[in-house]
């Protein structure tokens, strides 16, 4: 979003309300309609009352407090930043390489959109083998599909620094560290981010799946915990919880993008 | 036509610093290889305000580029204090037709670059001496804005003490101050003008403007579409050339003279046809 049309909605205070009550209604209809469904059991005569919202805010209630949601986000969480913090470490200086050396770029351009293209699950039994079950094959499935937005996206940027940057920075005597580290690193951040964002979704997306496969905590545990008690309020509680906290990772993200991101 | 000899005697006493002979710079374009720049042999004296002018393509910019080191020439040498130029430095500091200032600096951190990358100064230094260049400019009352939100003249402005913070023993103008409002420009000439005094650099600066030519110059190059200075002028009109004495009528004849004989010479140049083989 520009600054602009930021700027001309929060320009005044009525239409700032206006603009926020919409998102709310949203929700609020979305809530309407999942809930008329479930009681005209449109989820079938066994589930339906289960599948209502009333009954995952009332199992929400329950699992806040006996504590289940913060044993089984915060493994889930630990996951995604340990690995999104190792994908960075290897992504940005891969990226930055790759974006600036275009031989660079030429020799890994297929292999890197042929990796990007296959699923970090098709690497799970080669994860456990090489790992064994447990958090450490979890969080590597993570990196592995953390990567690629990160190292696309910073090599794009890297790329799209102006010669004309770099050439002033010469004629005023730089050497190579002073023009990577004060022209290609800051023009290629809003890029980074853009990877970042994109990284932090397809890793929260992959987590459920990548939880599935014999940890003993973590909200993609708890799904499969949950339909083996038979708990399907639960079930769809914590369905809620996956989403909300990628709605909140997704929004430092955007928050991150605007702050940082130079326009030209 | 002026009586000046070609390859334009540097003024006696004065202090020989480039030296270009026998310069050639061809480009291969569709195939074809085209000779830009053609047998240049020219002198430049230290603190000289050189112009070079000449009708488009005939390869004033590539002159710069090969004197700043970003081009190599294909014949002919450069040097520089008697060292031959082998790459870019800075003691060659170029201001680019484009604006070359990076969007996610402001303007007094766009100036603090060029001494970043020096280093061994303390950043309140630095900060001291960006603010005194940005204050020549005429940009004091702009120093937190980013260039997105300047105008054409004040991202000028801002790329001038980008490079002149940095104290560039020769300075290379590529057309700087094209397709700005004449009202800037005057100023802009008034500043590089009193800058070049106070700082006794060497400026060679390349315009298609005539006028800008003979208001700044100690000599002006003439660069024809065959790529080869054809001419130089001596340019002694008496400085200051603004205000009170750009109205006194000998002056003004004068000015006009000149700027017709170097015109003059421009046409002549337009009409050679490029060089090709």
């Amino acid at each position: 979003m520009s600054e602009k049309q930021q700027k001309s909605r929060t320009g005044n205070i009525g239409g700032f309300i206006a603009d926020r009550s919409y998102y709310v209604l949203g929700v609020l209809l979305f809530l309407v309609v999942w809930q008329a469904a479930s009681m005209l059991k449109m989820f079938g005569n066994d589930f339906s009352e289960a599948f209502s919202p009333l009954a995952a805010a009332l199992a929400l209630i329950e699992m806040a407090k006996d504590g289940d949601i913060v044993r089984h986000a915060v493994p889930s969480l630990r996951r995604v930043l340990v690995s999104l913090a190792c994908a960075i470490i290897v992504a940005l200086p891969v990226g930055v390489l790759v974006g600036y050396f275009k031989r660079l770029e030429q020799l890994t351009y297929v292999v890197f959109q042929f990796m990007r293209m296959i699923s970090p699950l098709a690497w799970m039994p080669i994860a456990i083998i090489m790992f064994g079950v447990g958090d450490v094959s979890v969080t590597f499935l993570l990196w592995l599909v953390a990567i690629w937005p990160l190292i696309l996206n910073t090599a794009h940027g890297a790329g799209r620094v102006s010669p004309l940057w770099l050439n002033m920075a010469k004629t005023m005597g730089a050497m190579d560290a002073g023009i990577l580290r004060k022209i290609i690193i800051p023009a290629a951040i809003p890029d980074m981010l853009t990877g970042l964002r994109l990284a932090v979704g397809v890793s929260w997306i992959i987590l459920v799946p990548a939880e599935m496969l014999g940890v003993p905590d973590g909200l993609g545990y708890f799904i499969l915990d949950t339909r083996d008690r038979f708990r399907y309020d639960q079930l769809i509680a914590t369905i809620v919880v996956i989403g909300a906290i990628g709605y909140l990772l997704d929004s430092v993200n955007r928050w991150l993008i605007s702050k940082y991101s130079w326009k030209i | 036509m002026s009586d000046e000899l070609h390859n334009g005697s540097i003024t006696a006493g004065r202090k020989k610093l480039i030296s270009l002979r026998g310069v050639s710079k061809n480009f291969r374009k569709n195939g074809k290889e085209i000779t830009v720049v053609n047998n240049c042999n020219l002198d430049i004296a230290e603190n000289e305000f050189l112009v070079i002018v000449g009708p488009t393509g005939s390869g004033k910019s590539t002159f710069l580029k090969m004197i700043a080191g970003f081009e190599a020439p294909t014949t002919g040498e450069i040097r520089l204090g008697g060292e031959i130029i082998k790459g870019p430095g800075a003691d060659r500091g170029m201001i680019f037709q484009e604006y070359a200032l990076l969007p996610w600096r402001n303007v007094l951190k766009n100036v603090e670059l060029g001494l970043e990358f020096k280093g061994g100064k303390s950043e309140a230094r630095n900060r001291e001496l960006a603010m005194k260049y940005i204050d020549m400019v005429g940009l004091s009352s702009a120093v937190n804005k980013h260039p997105v939100e300047l105008s054409g003249g004040m991202k000028r402005r801002a790329s001038l003490a980008m490079i002149l913070v940095t104290k560039p023993k020769i300075l290379l103008m590529d057309g700087p101050f094209n397709a700005l409002d004449s009202k800037t420009k005057m100023t802009l000439h008034e500043e590089i003008t009193r800058i070049w005094k106070h700082e006794r650099n060497t400026i060679i600066f390349v315009t298609s403007d005539l006028d800008e030519a003979v208001k700044l110059s100690d000599r002006i190059a003439v660069m024809n579409r065959a790529g080869q200075i054809s001419n130089i002028f001596r340019n002694d009109l008496p400085r200051p050339r603004t205000g009170k004495a750009a109205l006194e009528t000998d002056f003004h004849n004068r000015f006009v003279k000149l700027r017709e004989e170097v015109l003059n010479e421009v046409k002549a140049g337009a009409g050679k046809a490029v060089c090709e083989y």
